[in-house]
Parts: structure tokens; C-alpha cells; sequence
């Protein structure tokens, strides 16, 4: 084939490549199986004992024992035969879904091997790594939503600091006004109706916010990655100025109801699980259900495929009758509601008030598992979890007693982020017109 | 006449700019002015009044503290004193010390910015550029003489900056990767990275848990311009001025500069004309990063004297907001760091004097940002008709 039939036809070569980029998967993940056996060899008689509290944190625990050895195994047969279908199947293969068999055991047997023979209780680190993945996954659905409907949304970290912000300052303010101290029979209900409101505000803030980045984009066809960019720079800065002016002075605008975890009746009472799963911050729940609504809105109505249309051929979408404009407005909006409600998860339920340059990072890294999970919600929510693991790798690392400087430790998301966007890990193509101005006639 | 009417066409919306985002940063004030709004109720008039002149006051701290008192630096020069010189110039030598690093970032934006990439990473560049100066510096501490260790570190600042940024550069070009998402967590990690260097006895300050680095001022320092007591004005501003002048001819009149514009024009087209836009990339990256850290550099070993992982202090957000208002040119990066340097020397003493707090100034440059990048908006605000398209004029 000589160059010019390559630039003829670049289809072609982007297929070869990606036929190349498979048997290379195909064949690392197949080594790794292999090399997964030869560790299990030396590792049989190694005891791995992981315990997880049975009804609630600090009760009873039921304990898991296996061998290193086995996990090797285990991991072993996953790598291995995911490695295979990926070789038998070549490019087509669905490779990432099948990530979440592959990473568990290989995770499982890394704990196992670090704790070398000695019991370590697990719930904490995974319920810790799930409340993490919530905030992350609100953001990145944000990102899924105004990037399939062809609009960059790089403000997703702005949205959530000036939706942290408004949340604790709202929700402060209401709940000031039913005048109840927490030892008042009366106060849950003052402290639910305030963390209401705040979580109302913060998603209103969020939604003006994407309506601005809309405008500036639509209307005045500014650069949608400068558009953002105003958008966190001023977020940071109008924050700052609120926390130092008025919030330093008046603590009593900033001492917001916090978010509990919730049990959910039946469910949480379920053994080992229930305590994981089902007690855990109610953002947790609301982030899977948005994962299940929205991919369903995205992939099975007319509205989705609307909105697919409008960011991967406008001008298609336009000819069909389409108003593209106006749906892009909307899927801003909508995305500006979701980032405000992950904003507000910081200051209402991690933090317990709101504190200057709090998103650090948050918004960018939802970004991340956006385009790790292929921009798809549930992709998107897997990836969202790898992140929130990454982050509970402190305390995992002193359950093990593994000294690690903290530098290091508080750089793992970052640095995870940095490999998920290099595409180290396989690459994916994102909607075709995303961040391109559309002219409507 | 053509020529000075095209000019003043060209400023007159970064001027507009300025001045908007400065009035809504008023508005800002104003409203968040419970202590005299509080009484809007029973005395509007007197609400509104002190409200108003709590903002004079700000920005009244702001002008003073950026350009200091007229009369006073005519009285001093001419009674010849130098301590009253010294005092009654600082204000303006501060200015133009803030402004160097702002020219160093911003012409490390408008370098990157030229070829397509969206360096939002100047903060990681510098800081990571002055803990190589600092490194550089304490480690040749009395071994080797003054000039030398000020030159090597620099050298050092200036490599570590380049390499810090290379990165983004080398990412984006050979695997796509966003080099927003990119230079954003490789600051964070500048930030961890030099907070895990001033663990060490090597470079942290003795007595003290404080990560912040030894003073370096006692044995290497960049020679002052003026040499009055307490002005701290050195020979970086002026590097920095000679690095606008190599980069506006390095952009504009050699073949690298323009295979890097075309680069940041249009990518296809670039590599179709046969030029290597990756390299393009990584080199504007490199270069980009190395101005940054060169910044950085100066700052630590020059002004500063100690390293601490918040040297920085949102400069290399600052840099995107004049290099925009710049449009991206070497000389107007000089004149809008200039502007930008008395905003952050004059808003410091707001602070001071009239409790603003100097973070305001971040939402001022976002509203900047905003209005010269939709210069319809500041069009419609002053009802200025657009300039007629090129095309027009020839038909």
C-alpha cells in the first residue's frame, strides 16, 4: 500500500491500527494471565484472610479466607480468557466492559499479598471508595451529557465549588431560621428541609452556570475550553472572596445540616453487604440512579438519539429538522443541575462546611472517568469507582501498615487521572463535534 | 493616521474590558457589604453611600498601592534622600516586580496558546522550575562562586519548567490526551511534588516544621536595578523583557515559530504542507514550560529568597487572562502583565487597608477573560458597532 492510498483511505488505516491495538491487548492481557500462574506457584500456602463487618461498622465480622495462591489463580483465569476473546474477536470486542471481571481479583490479591497472612476489614475501604465514586460520577454524567450533545464542559470544576459554596451557605441560612439546636426534637426535620434547600440552590447555581458556558459558546462562539475556563477561574475566584469577606466574619452562615448515611430499611440489614452497600450516603443512591435513568434516555428515546445526533453530526441533525442550539442549551442546563448537586456533596457530606478551593481537582477528574468510561454512564461509574479507590488508598495503605509518604499518596488521583486520559490503557473516540461551534440557519 | 486608528481600535476592547470587569467587581463589593446594606432599610441613602465608599476605599488602596503618591515621589527625588525615594517608589518598583513573572507566564501562555495547546499549567511549570533553582542553589552553596550558582540555577529552573511542561506536550501529541485535563493534575502534582522536596533537611529551613526552604538571599541573590535600600526590582524584570523580544521574533520571524503557529491554526493542514505538528506540540510545550519555570526561577533565587509550595499563588491563572487580553502578542503580554502586575500589587494593599479580600481580583480576570473572548458582549454594553468584515471592504 503506498502513502497516498493510505491518505485515501484513512478509514482503512484507522481500522488496522485498531486491529494492531487489540492484538496487543489481547496478547498483554493473555501474558499477564500467564504470569498471574506463576505467581500463584509460589503463593499456595500463604493464608488470605479479608473480614468485613456483618451488620455495622465496628460489630461483627465475617471473615473470608482463602489463599494468595487461589486469588493468583482466580486473577489468572480472568486476565487469561478475557486475553483470548480479545485475540479470537479483534477489534470488535467490548474489552472495557469485561475490565470489571479483570480488575477485582487483581485488586484482591494485591491487598492479599501486601497483607501477607494477616486479617484486614475491607467495608470500610470499599463503602469509602462508593461515597467517593458518587460525587465523581454526578460530574462526569455532567460531562457525558453536554459533551454527547456536542459542547466541551471543562467548568464542571467551577460548577462544583460555587455549587459546594451556595449549598452550605443556603442550607445554613434555612436551617438558622427554624432557631433548633441539635438536641431539639424538631431538629431533623429543620436540618433535612435546610440540606434540602442547599442541594436545590447548588443546583440551580450549577444550572445558571451551564447556561452561562452555553450562551458564551452558542451565542458569542467563544472557544468552549476558554468559556470553562472563565468559568473555574471565576468560580475560585468569587468563592474565595465570599469565604474571606462574609463567611470568616459570620461562622453562622457556614455551619451547614450535614448529610448522614441513610439505611435502607430491609436491604441494609442484609449480611456483609447491607453495611456496604445499602447504609452508605444517599448520594450513592441518587448517583446509580442517574446512571440508570440517563442511560436510558441516552441509548432508548428520541430525545437521546436527538442529542447523540446533535454532537456527532450537527449539521445531519440540523437538516432533519433538529434544533440543535436549543437541545444543547438543555443538555447544559440539565448538566449544570447534576455538577451542582455533586458540588454540594462536598460541603453538605464530606466537609460538614464549605472551605476555599474544596473541588480541588473534583471536577476535572469526573472529566476523566467521563472519557475512561467511553462516555457512557455506566462506563463512567466504573470508572468513577477506580477513582474513588485510588483515593482510599491512604487508608487502605495504613490498615496495611505500608509507609508511604502522604505527598505521594495525595498525588495517586491525579496521577491515575493522567494515565486514564493518555489513553495508556486503551483509547476511545469521543463524540465527533464536541467543542465545534454549529451555525444554525 | 491609519495606523494609529487601527491601534485604537485594537485597545479599545481590552480597555473596555478592563474597565467593565473592574466596575462589576464593584457591584461585587457593594453587595456583599452587609455591615452598610444592613441599613438599607432605615437609611438607603447612607446604606448605599458607605457601601459605595468601601469601594472607593478598595479600589483607592488599589490605585495607591500599585503607583504609590505623586507628590511624595516629586518630594523625595528632589530633596535627594535616598530612604524617602526608596519608600515613596517602592509601590511602583513593587509593580514591576510582580509584573515579571506575569511576562514570564504569559508569554509561556501566549507561546503555547499559539500552537493549539491550552496550557492551563504555568502554576505547575513555575513552581517546578524554582524547586530545581532552589535545588540547584543550595546544593552549590559554597562550593561555588555567586555568579555561578545564579546562572546554573536559573539554567536548572528554566530545564525543570521546560521538562514539567514537555510532558502535557509529549502526551497530547503521540496519545490525544486533553492537555487541559493533563496540565491541571500535573499541578497538583508540582504542588505534592515540592511539598514531598521540603520534607527533607536538604532544602527545608532548620528549626521549623514549616515546609518552606533555607533562605537563599544570604548567598545568592539577582543584582538589583536600583540600588536603594528595600527595593527589590532586579535584573529578572529586565530578562524578561529581552525573552518578550526573542519570543515575538522566535514566533514571527523563524521557521520553527511558524510551523508552530500553523500548528495551533489548523492541524491538518500543517501536517499536510509536511510539517511535523507533534513536534510542533511538544516543542511549543517545551518552550512554554521553560519560560514558566524561568519565571519561577527568578522569583525564588531573586524577589522571594525561599521556596513554598504556594510561591505561586494563582499566577499562572493570571497569565491566561493577559495573554487573552494580550491577543496572544509579545509586546502586549509586556503591557498587559504590566497592568496586571499593579492590579496584584495594588490589590494586596486593598487587602490590608480596606479588607477586600485580594481574591476578588480572580473574578475580575474571569469577567476580563470573558469580554475579550466575546467582544460582542462589550459591544452590546457600549453599543459599538462591529467593524466591518475584510470582506465587505474589498467588494
Amino acid at each position: 500500500m503506498t502513502a497516498a492510498a493510505v491518505i485515501a483511505h484513512p478509514e482503512g488505516l484507522a481500522a488496522r491500527r485498531a486491529l494492531r491495538a487489540a492484538r496487543i491487548r489481547g496478547v498483554v492481557f493473555a501474558a499477564l494471565g500467564l504470569i498471574s500462574f506463576y505467581f500463584a506457584a509460589s503463593a499456595l500456602e500463604t493464608a488470605a484472610l479479608f473480614s468485613f463487618w456483618i451488620d455495622k461498622q465496628g460489630g461483627q465480622s465475617a471473615q473470608l479466607q482463602t489463599s494468595v495462591g487461589a486469588l493468583w489463580i482466580v486473577a489468572g483465569v480472568a486476565s487469561g480468557v478475557v486475553g483470548i476473546l480479545q485475540l479470537v474477536r479483534g477489534a470488535a470486542f467490548p474489552w472495557r466492559r469485561w475490565l470489571f471481571i479483570v480488575f477485582p481479583p487483581y485488586i484482591a490479591v494485591t491487598i492479599a499479598a501486601l497483607l501477607n497472612g494477616t486479617a484486614a476489614n475491607l467495608t470500610g475501604v470499599i463503602s469509602g471508595s462508593l461515597v467517593l465514586a458518587a460525587p465523581i460520577t454526578l460530574g462526569a454524567l455532567a460531562g457525558i451529557l453536554s459533551e454527547r450533545s456536542g459542547m466541551l464542559n471543562i467548568a464542571l470544576e467551577g460548577k462544583m465549588l460555587a455549587g459546594a459554596c451556595v449549598a452550605s451557605i443556603v442550607a445554613s441560612v434555612v436551617l438558622n431560621t427554624f432557631n433548633v439546636s441539635p438536641s431539639d426534637p424538631g431538629y431533623g426535620t429543620a436540618a433535612l428541609v435546610g440540606a434540602m434547600a442547599g442541594i436545590a440552590a447548588a443546583m440551580l447555581t450549577g444550572a445558571l452556570m451551564g447556561l452561562l458556558l452555553a450562551w458564551l459558546g452558542i451565542r458569542h462562539k467563544v472557544d468552549q475550553i476558554i468559556a470553562g475556563t472563565v468559568i473555574n477561574i471565576g468560580a475560585v475566584g468569587i468563592t474565595n472572596f465570599l469565604f474571606l469577606r462574609v463567611l470568616g466574619r459570620n461562622t453562622e452562615l457556614n455551619t451547614p445540616p450535614t448529610i448522614e448515611p441513610l439505611r435502607l430499611p430491609l436491604l441494609a440489614d442484609i449480611p456483609v453487604l447491607g453495611p456496604i452497600f445499602f447504609s452508605t450516603k444517599p448520594y450513592v443512591y441518587v448517583a446509580i440512579i442517574f446512571v440508570i435513568i440517563l442511560t436510558y434516555l441516552l441509548f432508548r428515546t428520541r430525545w437521546g438519539l436527538r442529542l447523540r445526533a446533535s454532537g456527532e453530526k450537527p449539521a445531519a441533525a440540523g437538516t432533519v429538522g433538529i434544533n440543535v442550539l436549543a437541545i444543547r442549551y438543555r443538555a447544559l442546563l440539565l448538566a449544570g443541575l447534576l455538577a451542582g448537586l455533586a458540588g454540594s456533596y462536598l460541603s453538605l457530606s464530606a466537609a460538614g462546611s464549605f472551605q476555599m478551593g474544596m473541588s480541588a481537582g473534583k471536577g476535572f477528574i469526573a472529566l476523566a472517568a467521563m472519557i475512561f468510561g467511553a462516555w457512557h454512564p455506566i462506563g463512567a461509574l466504573g470508572a468513577a469507582l477506580v477513582f474513588g479507590f485510588a483515593d482510599q488508598a491512604q487508608s487502605l495503605l495504613s490498615i496495611l501498615g505500608v509507609q508511604v509518604p502522604p505527598q505521594l499518596l495525595n498525588s495517586v488521583p491525579y496521577i491515575v487521572t493522567i494515565i486514564v486520559v493518555a489513553g495508556v490503557v486503551g483509547r476511545v473516540r469521543g463524540p465527533a463535534s464536541a467543542g465545534m461551534p454549529y451555525e444554525q440557519g | 493616521m491609519n495606523r494609529l486608528q487601527s491601534l485604537a481600535r485594537r485597545s479599545l476592547l481590552p480597555i473596555l474590558a478592563v474597565v467593565t470587569a473592574l466596575l462589576l467587581g464593584a457591584v461585587v463589593i457593594v453587595i456583599t457589604d452587609f455591615e452598610n446594606l444592613s441599613k438599607l432599610g432605615s437609611d438607603p441613602i447612607a446604606a448605599l453611600g458607605g457601601a459605595l465608599a468601601g469601594v472607593g476605599r478598595g479600589y483607592g488602596a488599589m490605585l495607591s498601592g500599585a503607583f504609590g503618591d505623586p507628590g511624595r515621589i516629586v518630594t523625595a527625588l528632589q530633596s535627594g534622600n535616598e530612604k524617602d525615594i526608596a519608600t515613596a517608589i517602592r509601590p511602583l518598583t513593587e509593580t514591576l516586580v510582580a509584573s515579571t513573572p506575569l511576562i514570564f507566564t504569559g508569554l509561556a501562555v501566549a507561546i503555547s496558546f499559539r500552537a493549539g495547546m491550552f496550557n492551563i499549567g504555568g502554576d505547575g511549570q513555575l513552581i517546578v522550575g524554582a524547586l530545581g533553582a532552589t535545588t540547584t542553589a543550595i546544593a552549590l552553596q559554597g562550593v561555588a562562586p555567586a555568579a555561578v550558582i545564579l546562572v546554573a540555577a536559573i539554567v536548572v529552573g528554566t530545564i525543570f519548567g521546560g521538562a514539567w511542561g514537555f510532558v502535557p506536550g509529549f502526551l497530547k501529541a503521540r496519545t490525544g490526551a486533553h492537555e487541559v485535563i493533563t496540565t491541571i493534575m500535573l499541578n497538583y502534582i508540582a504542588a505534592q511534588v515540592v511539598l514531598f522536596a521540603l520534607r527533607g533537611d536538604f532544602l527545608r529551613q532548620p528549626g521549623g516544621g514549616q515546609p518552606i526552604s533555607k533562605v537563599m538571599t544570604t548567598f545568592v541573590d539577582v543584582p538589583g536595578i536600583l540600588p536603594l535600600p528595600g527595593i527589590r526590582l532586579d535584573f529578572g524584570f529586565v530578562v524578561a523583557l529581552v525573552m518578550a523580544v526573542v519570543a515575538s521574533f522566535f514566533l514571527f520571524r523563524t521557521t520553527k515559530g511558524f510551523e508552530l503557529r500553523s500548528a495551533g491554526f489548523n492541524l491538518t493542514a500543517a501536517r499536510y504542507a509536511g510539517m511535523s505538528a507533534g513536534g510542533s506540540i511538544m516543542l511549543a510545550m517545551f518552550l512554554s514550560g521553560a519560560l514558566a519555570g524561568m519565571g519561577g526561577s527568578f522569583m525564588v533565587i531573586g524577589t522571594v529568597g525561599q521556596l513554598s509550595n504556594d510561591l505561586s499563588g494563582g499566577i499562572g491563572f493570571n497569565a491566561i487572562a493577559l495573554a487573552l487580553l494580550a491577543g496572544l502578542r509579545p509586546t502586549g503580554v509586556v503591557l498587559a502583565a504590566l497592568l496586571f502586575g499593579a492590579l496584584t500589587t495594588g490589590g494586596k494593599l486593598m487587602g490590608i487597608q480596606s479588607g477586600i479580600p485580594f481574591d476578588l481580583l480572580f473574578f475580575i480576570q474571569a469577567l476580563v477573560i470573558m469580554f475579550v473572548a466575546a467582544p460582542g458582549l462589550v459591544r452590546t454594553i457600549y453599543r459599538i458597532k462591529p467593524p466591518k468584515p475584510e470582506a465587505e471592504v474589498a467588494a
